[in-house]
């Protein structure tokens, strides 16, 4: 707007209104032209325009008195003032735009287009949709909860900047008979998904897909064709309890109740657990627990929290061969594992890693002298199984150490050692 | 607030013990033998005044039109923010065009007696809510993912209701006379001609109304002030 115009109310005190007073006084039922007002009309009126395309407007002025001109009138998009080149005569009363290679619409209401008087009051406005037609929506995918409804997410195409609105659409419909029906929740989970929460039909697969309007045009997705059956969910397992086992000091047990509200149809279910220590991001999977609802977990480190999560696949409901579709995971569950009785002098247990059982007279001798160490030494939780890792690590270096000297011998002189440990 | 919590509220009292402790301030005693206060109905007995009853009522709805107008600014810089520039630019002034059924306060308005004020900010505050709604209609297909702007003038368009309702019963207890019928509102032949208009007149139209209601509902709260306990009545 030029600096210095005067306010609303002196221009009101020293001229009649211009045209876009009276068009809204039309709106509201108000008498018509010929009250004595400057008129002006914006051609072509709120224009739908692809981007990169030009646009030709002009403002045409009427007047009462006859002869208003069009001389000092100027345009501004947006807040905008254009450039004078950009605009023209086209005659005594019109004053004629053009723009090239037009933007997107900066938003979803239209650009202001308007036309302006010499003193800058507005006479006339329009608003321009300019943006791209829908592409084709893609990737839909849907689940049924507990086979009670159907919800679907879909990804807009082109990433769903069309600058324009555009309207998305779930259409659904019985394969082989029926009507299309139109999805009416939108936005259920996420901006592009739709709820469909009763009347569907089980043992009997259904079409589905998208259709994406705007003022510039309207796609439709491909068609998924799915069995209400074969995309099932379901509530994440109920009741999940944590506890330790006995005394053990790496072990957890992880009891759960299948969900109830397939229980009476989850003739297979599987199950996933998945812990992490308390101040960890990083969850361990255990994947391989079907059809039962209790677990153990080994291998933990003692004396830590774990929090532990299980979720339900419930594949092969009514005899779907399809895979189902996971729930949710449970609520967190936390418990410790116990801590270690006697640490050691660097504060830690000696647990061992594993190892082979051995026999004999050494093992008497050792066992006497583990017992000695219990009462005399700190480092008291020494066990048979310590030993036994070490006799084990023994064997292999020998047997590597012979190895390096047989290839050693083939092709150097000299003996090759390990590594010191 | 008296507090309802009788003789649990006080430590080491029990009901019909004798001389209950002395209250804290503010603090109504409950009648004996009963649980707790109750609410007396002040035209139960003639000889409690009506003027408390009033001050309040005037106090309450002075509160509710400054909170607002409060709300009708927000509701204003919310709507300008979604038509685009040049709306909510500084120097952006369209023409004040009178709406059908209602205009902006007078420039005497603060000349009259309050009464009179009173019962145009009534009129004012009915007239609002089907344009607000018109408003609301058409700002859903040009701004169909403004939620909160259309949940702002959902709101606007009830919370008129409200005030006006709590400004007529203001003056029903003054005494004053309310407005006589009122007139049909020509918020349906404005709709009608609000779907058809362009976009531009459109948003121009939703300004001006959503102006107009910030200014009655400010204009509602500086007459009720002078009512109101300290003002200047």
């Amino acid at each position: 707007m030029p600096a210095g115009r005067p306010g609303p109310a002196a221009q009101s005190a020293r001229r009649p209104p211009p045209l876009l007073p009276l068009l809204l006084l039309c709106v509201l039922g108000a008498p018509q032209a010929g009250s004595g007002a400057d008129t002006a009309v914006i051609s072509p009126q709120d224009p739908t325009l692809l981007i990169g395309s030009s646009l030709q407007a002009t403002c045409s002025v009427h007047g009462d008195p006859p002869g208003a001109t069009a001389e000092g009138l100027y345009w501004t998009l947006n807040g905008h003032r254009l450039p004078p080149e950009l605009s023209r005569m086209l005659n005594a009363s019109t004053l004629a735009l053009a723009l090239a290679n037009l933007n997107g619409s900066r938003q979803q209401s239209g650009d202001n287009l308007v036309c302006h008087a010499r003193d800058g009051s507005i006479l006339a406005g329009s608003c321009l949709y300019v943006g791209l037609p829908p592409e084709k929506p893609f990737n839909i995918s849907c689940w049924s909860k507990n086979m009670k409804d159907l919800t679907c997410r879909w990804t807009p195409g082109a990433h769903g900047e069309t600058f324009l609105h555009t309207n998305y659409s779930l259409k659904y419909k019985l394969r082989w008979y029926g009507q299309d029906n139109t999805c009416e929740e939108y936005h259920t989970v996420g901006p592009h998904s739709c709820h469909i929460p009763k009347d569907l039909a089980l043992f009997t697969p259904y079409e589905i897909w998208v259709e994406a309007t705007n003022r510039l045009g309207s796609a439709r997705s491909d068609v998924l064709t799915l069995d209400i059956l074969d995309v099932v969910t379901t509530d994440p397992p109920p009741e999940v309890h944590v506890s330790r086992v006995g005394g053990l000091e790496d072990q957890l047990s992880v009891r759960w109740v299948s969900p109830p509200a397939l229980k009476d149809f989850l003739f297979q279910a599987k199950y996933q657990i998945r812990y992490r220590v308390e101040d960890s991001v990083d969850w361990k999977v255990v994947d391989d627990v079907s059809n039962q609802t209790s677990c153990r977990l080994a291998g933990l480190k003692p004396g830590t929290v774990y929090f532990v999560q299980v979720r339900c696949n419930p594949f092969g409901i009514y005899g779907s061969k399809k895979a189902g579709i996971w729930s949710e995971w449970s609520h967190p569950t936390a418990a410790s594992t116990p801590r270690s009785e006697r640490p050691g002098p660097g504060g830690g247990a000696c647990e061992p890693r594993g190892g082979e059982p051995s026999s004999g007279p050494v093992r008497r001798e050792l066992k006497q002298f583990l017992g000695w160490l219990k009462k005399h030494a700190y480092c008291s939780n020494l066990s048979f199984r310590l030993y036994d890792q070490w006799r084990a690590w023994m064997q292999k270096s020998h047997k590597t150490r012979n190895q390096d000297e047989g290839i050693l011998s083939s092709g150097r002189r000299g003996a090759a050692r390990g590594p010191a440990r | 607030m008296p507090s309802a919590e009788g003789s649990r509220g006080q430590k080491g009292w029990k009901l019909g013990s004798g001389s209950p402790p002395p209250l804290g301030p503010g603090r109504e005693r409950p009648e004996r033998g009963r649980a707790g206060p109750r609410c007396q109905d002040p035209q139960a007995d003639s000889s409690i005044s009506p003027l408390p009853h009033l001050e309040s009522k005037i106090q309450q709805t002075h509160s509710l039109a400054r909170l607002l107008t409060k709300y009708a600014e927000q509701l204003l810089q919310e709507y300008v923010q979604h038509q685009g520039d040049p709306f909510g630019l500084p120097g952006f002034s369209p023409p004040r065009l009178p709406v059908a059924d209602l205009s902006a306060p007078a420039p005497g308005h603060a000349g009259l007696p309050v009464p009179e004020r009173l019962r145009l900010d009534e009129a004012a505050l009915a007239a609002l809510p089907p344009l607000l709604d018109v408003v609301r209609r058409r700002q859903a297909e040009l701004n169909p993912r403004a939620l909160r702007l259309l949940r702002r003038l959902e709101d606007a368009a009830r919370q008129a209701r409200a005030l006006g309702a709590a400004v007529e019963a203001v003056l029903a207890a003054l005494g004053a006379e309310t407005r006589g019928p009122r007139p049909e509102p020509a918020a349906a032949a404005m709709a009608a001609a609000t779907a058809t208009a362009g976009v531009f007149p459109a948003k121009v139209l939703g300004l001006r109304v959503c102006g107009l209601y910030r200014e009655w509902v400010s204009r509602t709260e500086a007459d009720l002030g002078q009512l109101a306990p300290g003002g200047p009545a």
